[in-house]
């Protein structure tokens, strides 16, 4: 199976090295969405195996992002410099592993692994 | 000492001790043993809009249509204080039917009396309220800060991994990364320095200035008016980093004869978009690169993603054209 990733990040330079990194390592990257409305829309064509969230977006929080992903069995990773993003995105995101940011590359790609195979 | 002047001595002496506990602009209560108020401050009635006749004799949890009846106090009260000769600071956070609600710090302490161990008690209310919000306001302020700084963080570890390091030496890798991460300095500075907005004519020759001593280097021709958003600011400096860099290692400013020329217009179609060029002339015969760089990429990307246009680099023999499209305005 193609290991596909949805990058969602609105600062560019932040989605750029994400995209560049991953797909250095083998995945296939959908996006990177700067916003939910964006994200949700590259939804209806394919649905990534995993996505790479960041928490607030240009037009607001991710929130219903994580909820559509959750309705369609896509699991996510939260990247944001967010210490806690549950308190800013909700609930939906409580428990959802993390990489922080900034974002080390090593944790990245096994966290999102991991994610893929569970 | 007859009877008036013993009178006046322990009036005098009344009056003194009710005018300390009067000037303390805490609210205070005196309270006996059963909880009853024995005396109230001045701060205590004003504080909490109540009169001297239905306060003093109550007992506590009957004040003021029983608004001191709180499960917190009472258990200070009653199983606190009890073991302790003091309890300084207990939060007590109440919806006070006069005053709405409030984060009071409330203190007891058993009254001082040289002789025995009294069970008179001294309250003390201090109204925290506003300090709470402050405080909280300051936590929000320092996550978002630390949030801020993470973020930034985040900028130079993608310039960092980003910068091509393969067939580099340390110092070329260095400087490169350093180029980079200057120019990331400045569009900060650029955007955030002067809250808001600048003008396209300031942004273009603050950022090339260092480029453009003597009469070749860049030249920034005079266009219309554009106002910039700290963000377009930001992008746009990075670019042109990209660009000027670039044009230093290959095209025109590589060579002391080559010239840049920057110019741009606005076009009033349907909506405003604004049309920027960078035109190299005078330097060595340019070719397109076999493949696009992160420079090439980052200037692509933040053309889309950034500013919601299009660019086209033309690697035309003369030098590099390279044309931004972006609609004014509307850019997020």
């Amino acid at each position: 199976m193609r290991k596909t990733v949805l990058i969602v990040e609105d600062e560019f330079l932040i989605a750029m090295d994400l995209k560049l990194l991953l797909e250095r390592s083998g995945w296939y990257v959908l996006g990177p969405a700067a916003t939910v409305e964006e994200a949700l829309e590259l939804l209806d064509d394919e649905l990534p195996a995993v996505a790479l969230l960041d928490v607030t977006l240009r037009d607001g929080s991710v929130t219903r992002l994580a909820e559509a992903l959750c309705e369609r069995n896509v699991p996510f990773v939260v990247a944001s410099a967010y210490s806690r993003p549950e308190l800013i995105g909700g609930e939906i995101l409580a428990g959802a592993p993390t990489v922080g940011k900034p974002t080390e590359e090593r944790l990245l790609i096994a966290v999102l692994e991991k994610a893929v195979r569970s | 000492m007859n009877l008036e002047d013993l009178y006046r001595l322990l009036r005098n002496g009344h009056v003194e001790a009710q005018g300390i506990i009067d000037t303390v602009p805490d609210p205070l209560l005196v309270l006996d043993q059963n909880l009853c108020v024995r005396t109230a401050s001045r701060a205590f009635f004003t504080f909490f809009k109540v009169d001297r006749d239905e306060t003093i004799g109550q007992h506590i949890y009957d004040l003021g249509d029983r608004q001191w009846d709180i499960p917190e106090l009472r258990r200070l009260l009653e199983e606190v204080i009890p073991k302790s000769t003091a309890v300084v600071d207990y939060e007590v956070e109440h919806d006070f039917p006069s005053i709405g609600r409030r984060t009071m710090l409330v203190s007891a302490r058993r009254l001082f009396h040289p002789d025995n161990n009294s069970r008179t008690l001294l309250l003390s209310i201090v109204d925290a309220t506003e300090r709470r919000q402050h405080e909280a306001e300051k936590d929000v302020l320092l996550g978002e800060l630390r949030h801020r700084m993470k973020n930034l963080l985040g900028l130079v570890q993608a310039i960092a991994r980003q910068t091509t390091a393969a067939g580099r030496s340390g110092e070329e890798y260095r400087d490169a990364f350093l180029g980079r991460f200057n120019a990331l300095v400045q569009a900060h500075e650029a955007a955030y320095a002067q809250e808001g907005e600048a003008d396209l004519q300031e942004v273009l020759e603050r950022t090339l200035e260092p480029y453009s001593a003597g009469p070749t280097g860049v030249l920034v021709e005079s266009g219309p008016a554009v106002p910039l958003a700290s963000k377009q600011i930001m992008t746009l400096s990075l670019i042109l980093h990209e660009l000027a860099t670039n044009a230093i290692k290959y095209g025109a400013l590589s060579i002391p004869e080559g010239q840049v020329r920057v110019r741009w217009a606005v076009a009033e179609a349907s909506a405003p978009h604004l049309r920027l060029v960078w035109q190299e002339s005078g330097g060595p015969a340019v070719a397109p690169p076999a493949s696009s760089g992160f420079g090439t990429q980052l200037i692509e990307f933040a053309v889309s993603r950034e500013l919601g246009g299009r660019v086209e680099l033309n690697y035309q023999p003369a030098g590099l054209v390279v044309e931004i499209v972006a609609p004014l305005g509307s850019v997020s």
